[in-house]
């Protein structure tokens, strides 16, 4: 087995079985998870923002930062890497609201935002989320098993689980 | 459109002084709440890009305490103190002064004292460089995190993300050599408001 880290921002596609593809710790920031469970074709995106801020302008030419883009980017790789878009088993993790103890998580929900982005861009593209592991208040990892199609996630002080 | 000030090496050197007094007057503050003498290595000032910062300190996975709070004012900004698990409940023994090994869980009480450890730093810190700098700034209450490091140091890059590629971060670290206490302390100011205060103040 063979650990891949997709980090902030990140995404990566893969078809080989010895492969696995993990974002750590994921907190506000959303995992999306597509498989095409015939040709084994597998993605991870690990998002940090919805979308771009408008009216500020970074040279930032990334668009797995956002979900938006991102969700759009890993359709794209699967695809060229030989996945069937119509086969394609879709699942979202993360997007917690870290901050719920204190006073500033009111101007701060990111976490929602980003789920909410998620849905609505999945949603535009036509293509139902088959599990839904989001919000609450910690965080996750979130792995991905090519050679069998199977999705974990881990929370601190638990074990990791199948969803 | 506006004027932009470089971070170059000079800059970074500066801010790096004036931090130092601000880590030593919040090292004292420190050592004041837990009893003991808490030493700081002399802080670090540098550009980092924002997406690297989940991985400046462990593992992302690995189990932390992390205290945050931001600032406002003629500067805003953000303050994070990253312990290790293992190290915050040893640090909770200080603060309650019960003997080594006492403390097995962070519950509320034990979140509310590290979280006024992190109020009492930050705002040591804030009083320092405020009066460095001729300036005003209010912190707000600080949250308290115990989660993976990666998902606790995810606030500051999305704070920091949309608006920037990059974050000055201040860093420093506070040790305990007998019962190592090892608190990661960092400031990261909001660019923006740090290049307006520079212009208003020529202050460093």
């Amino acid at each position: 087995m063979k650990e891949t880290n997709v980090g902030l921002g990140e995404q990566a596609v893969s078809r080989s079985p010895e492969d696995v593809l993990v974002a750590y710790g994921l907190g506000s920031c959303v995992g999306v998870v597509m498989i095409d469970p015939v040709s084994h074709a597998s993605g991870l995106l690990h998002a940090v923002l919805p979308k771009r801020t408008a009216g500020i302008s970074t040279n930032d030419a990334n668009p797995s930062k956002y979900v938006e883009g991102g969700v759009e980017g890993l359709v794209a790789a699967l695809v060229k890497a030989g996945a069937n878009r119509n086969r394609l088993i879709t699942r979202i993790v993360g997007g917690a609201n870290m901050l719920i103890p204190s006073g500033l998580t009111k101007s701060f929900d990111i976490g929602t935002r980003n789920i909410e982005a998620a849905r609505t861009t999945l949603n535009r593209l036509r293509m139902p989320i088959s599990v839904e592991e989001v919000g609450g208040h910690t965080g996750r990892t979130v792995r991905v098993y090519v050679a069998d199609s199977r999705v974990t996630v881990r929370v601190i002080g638990e074990k990791e689980r199948e969803i | 459109m506006q004027e932009q000030i470089l971070f170059d090496q000079d800059f970074l050197e500066k801010l790096k002084t004036i931090a130092r007094e601000g880590v030593n007057n919040a090292a004292s503050g420190f050592s004041g709440m837990v009893g003991r003498t808490i030493r700081f290595n002399y802080p670090v000032a540098r550009l980092v890009p924002v997406l690297s910062i989940p991985q400046i300190v462990g593992r992302p996975e690995d189990e932390a305490v992390g205290i945050y709070l931001r600032f406002m004012g003629d500067l805003a900004g953000q303050i994070m103190m990253i312990i290790p698990h293992q190290k915050a409940l040893e640090l909770v023994d200080l603060l309650m002064d019960v003997p080594l090994g006492t403390t097995q869980h962070l519950g509320q009480l034990e979140r509310s004292a590290l979280g006024e450890l992190g109020n009492l730093c930050g705002s040591f810190f804030l009083n320092s460089m405020a009066g460095k700098v001729n300036a005003d700034f209010r912190p707000s209450p600080p949250a308290v995190m115990v989660d993976m490091i990666g998902a606790i140091l995810e606030i500051v890059v999305l704070t920091t993300g949309g608006i920037s590629e990059e974050a000055l971060l201040v860093q420093a670290n506070f040790m305990d050599g007998s019962r190592s206490v090892d608190a990661d302390f960092w400031v990261i100011p909001d660019l923006n408001s740090l290049q307006d205060l520079i212009k208003k103040n020529s202050v460093v």
